[in-house]
């Protein structure tokens, strides 16, 4: 792993007080997640133990400790759009992904992962957009109004290839 | 020191420091007050509620944490008020379905009138605390705060939160010297102590090497701890590798013999 790019991500924030959210909320965007070798890196550049710096990564959703696909598509599950259908979307995007295990993994996250790692599947609580309901976000994309025939046409425009 | 000031606690009148925490002084006096959160030393946290009295007199009136209720001179509280022990109630029955299997919390609530909880009881799988835990933070405090270690932290949150190490693999800066289950209110850190090995049974079976005592050959402290503990004692002429039991018997025979104590050991 190339640790250049993560020092110039440390550099990048002088202020000690609250500087770590930063400082793994870029090496997120620059990996994807958060791999295991960068957090003990980062713990020792920084001199915070590293049980501080998982803390704060399983606190928020936003974190993810294990590799995601390139695109993330998360499903909406607020009341609103759970009553629009978001459960049978959910259902649909696992079929047409090819993912149909319904697996929970230990630290309680919902994240779905194709074979090919293109696509990862979650589920979100509310985007703040519930009068478009039901919604999904595909990385920093929201989609309203979403019916299930829509699906393989929004998942085509993110190079997503029907089986 | 600073200026002493007069509290009142159901009635009794007691001498404090100004600021000090009123649990502290109700516990120095034998006053019973129920707590998870607080331990000496470490600052006031005020996480478990538990501790809670109501104040008559000398600061805003109603119901407060006594550990972060500073001392004001005229202070009144009063520790056993039918609203407070219906607020404890819950509250013990809240701590017993987080933590079903702890049997020193069972204690503490038996000992506070509460048997049983209405509420329904926690149960993870793969929990390593065995769901003994109740989240108050004391170890992690503890190995953060106090020893500068940070080998446990707060994993997760809310309903699957839980206190480990990180990743939940076996710990390569933990020393092993337990204080986190010495400070554990409710007795949910496991650890066992085989041959020259410790191992924290709820930190990922974190193994740390003991030493001898080269005396009588037990073994008595973790090596980590060791290490740094007899690099300042050293420095004193104090014999670091011995356990205590034969500490004092040397202390004794150095007293005896010479006369007087003008040894460590």
């Amino acid at each position: 792993m190339d640790f250049k790019v993560v020092d110039e991500i440390i550099d990048k924030y002088k202020d000690p007080s609250g500087r770590i959210l930063g400082i793994l909320e870029d090496i997120q965007d620059t990996y994807n997640y958060l791999p295991k070798e960068v957090m003990v890196y980062v713990s020792k550049k920084l001199n915070v133990p590293l049980s501080s710096l998982y803390s704060v990564a399983t606190f928020y959703s936003f974190f993810n400790l294990e590799p995601v696909g390139e695109h993330l598509i998360s499903v909406c599950m607020g009341t609103a759009c759970h009553v629009k259908g978001a459960p049978e979307l959910l259902e649909s995007l696992k079929h047409l992904l090819g993912i149909d295990v319904n697996e929970v993994t230990d630290d309680g996250k919902f994240v779905l992962t194709t074979t090919d790692r293109k696509f990862s599947l979650s589920s979100a609580r509310c985007f703040g957009c519930c009068s478009m309901a039901p919604v999904i976000r595909i990385d920093d994309r929201i989609y309203g109004y979403v019916k299930i025939k829509d699906l393989p046409a929004i998942l085509k425009e993110y190079g997503w290839k029907e089986k | 020191m600073g200026r002493r000031v007069k509290v009142t606690i159901d009635g009794k009148v007691f001498s404090a420091e100004e600021g000090e925490s009123l649990l502290a002084v109700a516990l120095r006096n034998g006053i019973d007050i129920p707590h998870l959160c607080y331990e000496e030393c470490l600052e006031p946290y005020g996480s478990c509620r538990l501790c809670i009295v109501e104040v008559v007199e000398g600061f805003k009136k109603g119901i407060t944490t006594s550990c972060t209720l500073g001392c004001v001179d005229g202070l009144k509280v009063l520790t056993n008020t039918p609203e407070i022990e219906k607020h404890r109630k819950v509250l013990f029955e809240l701590y017993l379905a987080q933590a079903p299997n702890s049997e020193k919390l069972k204690k503490l609530a038996e000992k506070f009138g509460v048997y049983s909880t209405r509420f329904k009881e926690k149960n993870l799988k793969n929990d390593p605390l065995n769901g003994k835990c109740v989240m108050c933070g004391l170890c992690v405090r503890v190995c953060n705060d106090v020893l500068g270690v940070g080998a446990i932290n707060f994993i997760g949150r809310g309903y699957r939160a839980t206190v480990n190490v990180p990743y939940f693999e076996e710990s390569d800066v933990c020393k092993g010297c337990k204080a986190c289950v010495e400070v554990c209110p409710v007795d949910a850190i496991d650890y066992s102590d085989v041959g020259d090995k410790r191992v924290m049974i709820s930190w990922s079976n974190t193994k740390v090497d003991l030493i001898k005592c080269s005396v009588c050959g037990r073994y008595f402290s973790p090596l980590p701890v060791f290490g740094s503990v007899s690099k300042k004692l050293s420095e004193y002429g104090v014999v670091c590798d011995v356990c205590p039991d034969c500490r004092k018997r040397l202390i004794a025979k150095n007293m005896t013999s010479s006369g007087g104590y003008n040894s460590y050991a």
